[in-house]
């Protein structure tokens, strides 16, 4: 045990100095929720429509009411390029076919497959929609009839979603970076460690000294582990302060990184870690050098990332409930949306999670005692 | 003390050790001399139980290496090649984090780190970082490694390579001062002088085996030449892989 | 009178669907008080099922027209509060949860109007216009006792057809008795000044430190009873067609005369209106001294079910859909084609708009003559009495009104209740000057002794000036800000006029009568005349 602290100890000084490499990871901790809220602010202001709209609107004069409408809809005339990208024609004989009600035709010039009008321009449909309901409405009463006859149906709706689970892709990407910070932010650390502790050729002194493998193994394990969870806290913090600075409350919903959930991530997290570090340590210790040892590793970790990704979406398939990461990563999501936490499913990854950590633990820990691993032989 | 008996290990096809016999006592100082893949690394790693042996026995200070190999580990200090440096550790860090390695708590290794520190004159290098050290300064922050712990048995591999002579004297005088504080030092060494000066011990290798045993002298009489480097040619039975 | 109706402003699918006739109905029915009085339906709360008393404050329930998920709940009060012990009765309210919640001690407390309706059904309407408070606090919704799912105080009209009815004929006196009858309350007890003590007890039960109030028309009233009563717990007031505390609402009658002198100005002011309806005010007179002298009864299809039916236009019937339709800015362009037609001896258009005031009110009418009779009757003075023989409107208003309060046991607030509200909270006075219910001059009086208050008169906007123009963008503002100070209403200048029909077609400018496509000509809506006070 003692050795095993001192192991600790040891990696984790060696690990803080050397910011180039190991580093990186922890920044990734505290960049990516920063990027990714810079990413949303940026969308949410360009898929919005903003709330005065200016539009192209040619001939006005041939429908004043319905260009008042709009302007009280915050849709109004402009002239400017912004303005231009939508325009909006009344025909000539607006006026004259309104007065006999046959259609009054206007048109609607736009590019649809322009992400940043596309909201705009249904906002502009469905203006233009609503007034020409309710001038039917207003016809049908002037001939005496209720306009209620024309909805035969009312659509009640009762949508099960909550503020919270409205954020959901939201959050399960966030929940993915997070599981993402615990790979990447030991993973400098797991390969200097040990593809690094041989290329220096301290791997051999370090077996001369009379501690058993078990105990290398643990401590470089506990190391890389802690380096990983650092990573996480790192990243839950910023999440935490950083994205309720996103307004997204302007697309509907809240992304709350509550205490709670944050306490639920870190619990989850430490047999993630734990594999993680046991993953990448075995890796390493497979390739001769630092450099195929993060080539090998690029490789490896796509399958935990690919579970995780995959459990992000609502498409996985089931069966994504009950393996490692991408069960928790599932059980997570559930809990931040305000759902019950599929207990079983968390527990059982959870184990599967913690058994590939002990399996590759004492795959290492014997591989550590072969002649081949240790010399290169 | 160690003793090597009977020591057989065939790595891949070569024989590396071939029946390899021979003991290093405490207060000597015992070079392993033998050109190079004469199994002088090899036999070294076998002491410390990185190699196992296909055949034969490693006892330090009467303890088998393969019984027991923490005990046996716990004997000996290793001063390896290449050293093995931490570049972002200072030398007190490494020293200290050998030390507990070795056995020792955290206070103990604090202070035999300090006590090294100064037997070694390290003090203005102590607490900077290893990068960009010169040989020397690496050469004596590996050597207070392997001695910190003041173990009774020192193992030493190519100890002189790469040095310049001011550090290869005092790499030779810290030898005489252990040997003089009765530990038991070995080296190996293909280097003829730094056997011929130092050792009180030579164990010429070559092929794996034992060719002669006898200190310096010993082996001059015994092959009739006046030189070492004459009476090793003649028992290797080749120039190969010596150095002068 | 002085119901709400929501405006639908910015949403469609309402619009497309019931928007039009759910607005005209809310306003619905109270059309002439005196007459209508009885005929009011009352609709049931669609949501009462969803409302089940659980161990929590609030449990998860749907409200009508809209998808999302709320909290609702209730709070057991006496129905006397000098009865502690005695008979309890719960009290409905919802929460329309803030999107990002950066004030959980705060909400924002809508009061529905009326008197009688019910805050949770017109959740749709307040969600909408306060979309913008909602973003950071929650919207509080409580059915005042009497309204709604609290203890409703409803009146059957049973099978009355209202097509056929002569309201002349009703016998308010035996028809009051007979809805008496069907309540199981102590109707003394569903007065204003007891119902606050409700909202009171609402927000101490659900911890709001502060409320910010929205009072819309009766609301208003409820609002300044907080003010008087509570100020501790009131952050920010917003009165919205302001009912001043020295106003008895029975002197409504005044209002819609107004109202039709403002619409008159309108149509003459407009080239459009004018050429097309030149003598508008004569034809309405025409047709209403016709219908005085007797009813018109004509053989029409019902407007709702096509079935032939006998409907018989009575002077209360017309006047009452005409008032009831200026309450809308999109009916109230109706209105001169719908006159001059009937001048014409077609009553098509005004059956139109008499049908959609016709089918359901959201006034709980028992309620509403609880208020009414309490707080309002006893205010008629004898000059009021003499001018609204006047006006047929207001006289048949009063005359109804009369019979129904001596059969309504009533206890009569004091004087003080006639005081204005004496303030230094911050308070936002919205008017608009097409209003026919709460005209200008109310907000005005309201704002009398309200020392941190900026009332603001939109010169477009008809009753519930926060649903049709940028008012509920002040609110937010007022909100936001705790303060009356930055707030000007300069958007509210904005001409959001709807053009005038001028036949059954269209608003536009019919293109044989005019060559003119102006019509944006010389507008005679008033200057804004606000009035700060700060």
């Amino acid at each position: 045990m003692k050795m095993i602290l001192a192991m600790v100890r040891k990696e984790l000084i060696d690990a803080a100095r050397d910011k180039r490499s190991v580093m990186a990871g922890l920044y990734y901790a505290m960049g990516t929720p920063l990027i990714m809220c810079g990413l949303f602010m940026v969308l949410i202001g360009q898929l919005s429509s903003p709330e005065d709209l200016n539009i192209n609107i040619k001939n006005a004069n041939n429908a004043p009411d319905l260009v008042r409408y709009l302007s009280n809809n915050g849709i109004n005339h402009g002239d400017d390029d912004e303005a231009k990208k939508i325009i909006l024609t009344i025909s000539d004989d607006y006026a004259a076919n309104m007065a006999k009600a046959k259609p009054a035709e206007v048109l609607l010039v736009a590019d649809n497959s322009d992400e940043k009008l596309q909201k705009s321009i249904r906002r502009l449909e469905v203006q233009l929609q609503a007034y020409s309901a309710e001038m039917g409405s207003l016809r049908l009463i002037a001939r005496g009839i209720n306009p209620r006859i024309t909805q035969p149906i009312k659509i009640n709706v009762e949508d099960k979603a909550t503020a919270d689970s409205k954020g959901g892709m939201i959050l399960g990407l966030a929940i993915f970076t997070m599981m993402y910070s615990v790979f990447i932010s030991g993973m400098n650390l797991a390969i200097d460690t040990s593809a690094g502790e041989r290329e220096r050729n301290s791997l051999a002194l370090l077996l001369s000294h009379p501690m058993s493998t078990r105990e290398l193994v643990l401590g470089k394990i506990i190391a890389v582990t802690c380096f990983a969870l650092l990573g996480l806290i790192l990243i839950l913090l910023v999440s935490k302060v950083a994205y309720p600075f996103v307004p997204w409350q302007e697309i509907g919903f809240t992304v709350n990184i509550s205490q709670d959930f944050m306490g639920l991530m870190f619990l989850v997290g430490i047999p993630v870690a734990l594999m993680a570090a046991t993953l990448q340590l075995y890796v390493s210790f497979m390739a001769k050098t630092f450099k195929e040892a993060q080539s090998y590793l690029t490789m490896v970790l796509f399958v935990p990332l690919a579970l995780s990704m995959a459990a992000s979406y609502n498409i996985a398939p089931d069966v994504l409930q009950w393996l490692p990461v991408s069960g928790q990563q599932q059980a997570l999501m559930d809990f931040i949306k305000g759902r019950e936490i599929p207990m079983m499913q968390l527990i059982v990854s959870s184990v599967t999670t913690l058994v590939i950590a002990v399996a590759l633990a004492a795959g290492l820990e014997k591989s550590l005692k072969s002649e081949k691993v240790v010399f290169g032989l | 003390m160690i003793t090597v008996a009977n020591l057989t290990k065939k790595i891949g096809d070569v024989q590396a050790l071939d029946n390899l016999s021979f003991s290093a006592e405490n207060g000597q100082i015992t070079g392993l001399l033998g050109p190079n893949g004469a199994g002088k690394t090899t036999c070294l790693r076998t002491l410390f139980g990185l190699l196992k042996p296909d055949s034969g026995t490693a006892t330090v200070d009467n303890i088998d290496v393969a019984v027991d190999p923490i005990g046996a580990k716990k004997q000996l200090g290793l001063f390896p090649d290449p050293f093995g440096l931490y570049e972002r550790l200072t030398p007190r860090e490494y020293i200290s984090f050998f030390a507990e390695l070795s056995g020792m708590t955290r206070k103990q290794a604090k202070e035999a780190t300090a006590n090294v520190i100064a037997q070694l004159k390290l003090e203005d290098i102590s607490d900077r970082r290893c990068k960009g050290f010169s040989q020397g300064q690496r050469m004596k922050t590996a050597l207070a490694q392997a001695i910190v712990h003041q173990p009774s048995n020192i193992i030493l591999d190519e100890p002189t390579r790469g040095l310049d002579v001011m550090s290869t004297r005092l790499l030779r005088d810290i030898l005489l001062q252990l040997k003089a504080q009765g530990h038991c030092v070995l080296f190996s060494s293909h280097v003829m002088q730094e056997v011929a000066a130092l050792c009180d011990r030579v164990i010429v290798m070559a092929n794996g085996k034992v060719v002669a045993i006898g200190s310096p002298d010993e082996l001059c009489q015994q092959t009739g030449k006046d030189s070492l480097e004459d009476a090793f040619i003649e028992l290797i039975g080749t120039d190969e892989g010596i150095a002068a | 009178m002085i119901n709400r109706k929501f405006v639908n402003t910015t949403s469609i699918s309402r619009l497309r669907a019931l928007g039009l006739c759910q607005s005209a109905t809310r306003a619905s029915r109270w059309v002439a008080v005196a007459v209508a009085i009885l005929l009011a339906n009352h609709s049931v709360a669609d949501t009462a099922d969803t409302l089940v008393a659980a161990p929590a404050k609030t449990t998860t329930c749907y409200l009508d027209g809209l998808d999302e998920q709320f909290q609702c709940g209730k709070i057991s009060v006496p129905e006397n509060p000098k009865q502690p012990d005695g008979k309890q009765i719960d009290i409905h309210f919802a929460i329309l949860p803030a999107i990002k919640n950066t004030h959980p001690d705060e909400a924002l407390l809508a009061i529905a109007g009326g008197p009688g309706q019910s805050a949770i059904e017109n959740a749709a309407g307040f969600d909408r216009m306060l979309t913008k408070v909602r973003q950071q606090r929650d919207i509080l919704l409580i059915d005042q006792r009497g309204t709604g799912q609290s203890n409703i105080l409803s009146c059957d009209d049973g099978d009355l057809n209202a097509l056929n009815i002569n309201e002349d004929d009703l016998d308010m006196l035996a028809i009051t008795e007979e809805c008496l009858a069907g309540i199981d309350a102590d109707v003394t007890q569903y007065g204003s000044n007891i119902a606050l003590k409700d909202f009171e007890a609402v927000r101490e039960f659900l911890g709001y430190t502060k409320l910010h109030l929205y009072g819309i028309s009766y609301g208003s009233r409820m609002a300044q009873l907080y003010m008087r009563h509570y100020p501790e717990a009131l952050a920010t007031v917003t009165l919205d067609g302001v009912v001043p505390m020295q106003q008895s609402v029975v002197a409504i009658g005044s209002s819609i005369e107004r109202g039709l002198n403002v619409l008159w100005r309108d149509c003459k002011s407009n080239p459009e209106c004018q050429q097309q309806f030149p003598d508008l005010v004569d034809e309405y007179n025409k047709v209403d001294q016709q219908l005085a002298d007797a009813p018109i009864s004509q053989k029409v299809r019902d407007p709702q079910t096509d079935e032939p039916s006998d409907f018989l236009l009575t002077r209360s019937k017309y006047s009452g859909a005409i008032r009831m339709a200026m309450y809308m800015p999109n009916t109230r362009s109706l209105i001169p084609h719908a006159i001059h037609q009937a001048a014409q001896g077609n009553y098509q258009p005004i059956l139109g708009i008499y049908s959609l005031t016709a089918s359901s009110t959201g006034i709980a009418m028992g309620m509403h003559a609880s208020v009414v009779c309490g707080e309002d009757i006893h205010r008629i003075t004898e000059q009021m009495r003499k001018d609204a023989k006047e006006s047929y409107i207001s006289s048949s208003m009063l005359d109804g009104l009369e019979k129904t309060c001596e059969a309504w046991p009533t206890k009569q607030e004091d004087d003080s209740f006639s005081n204005p509200i004496d303030s230094d909270i911050p308070t936002l006075l919205l008017s608009g000057e097409l209003d026919p219910a709460t005209p200008p001059n109310w907000g005005a009086l309201a704002q009398e002794k309200l020392t941190k208050s900026k009332h603001f008169i939109a010169p477009y906007a008809t009753h519930g000036v926060a649903y049709q123009s940028c008012g509920n963008d002040l609110i937010a503002q007022l909100v936001d800000q705790g303060s009356i100070k930055e707030i000007d209403g300069e958007c509210l200048q904005k001409d959001v006029r709807r053009s005038f029909y001028l036949n059954a077609n269209t608003v536009e400018a019919l293109p044989i009568a005019s060559t003119n496509t102006d019509i944006k000509t010389d507008t005679t809506a008033p200057a804004n005349t606000a009035e700060d006070k700060e």
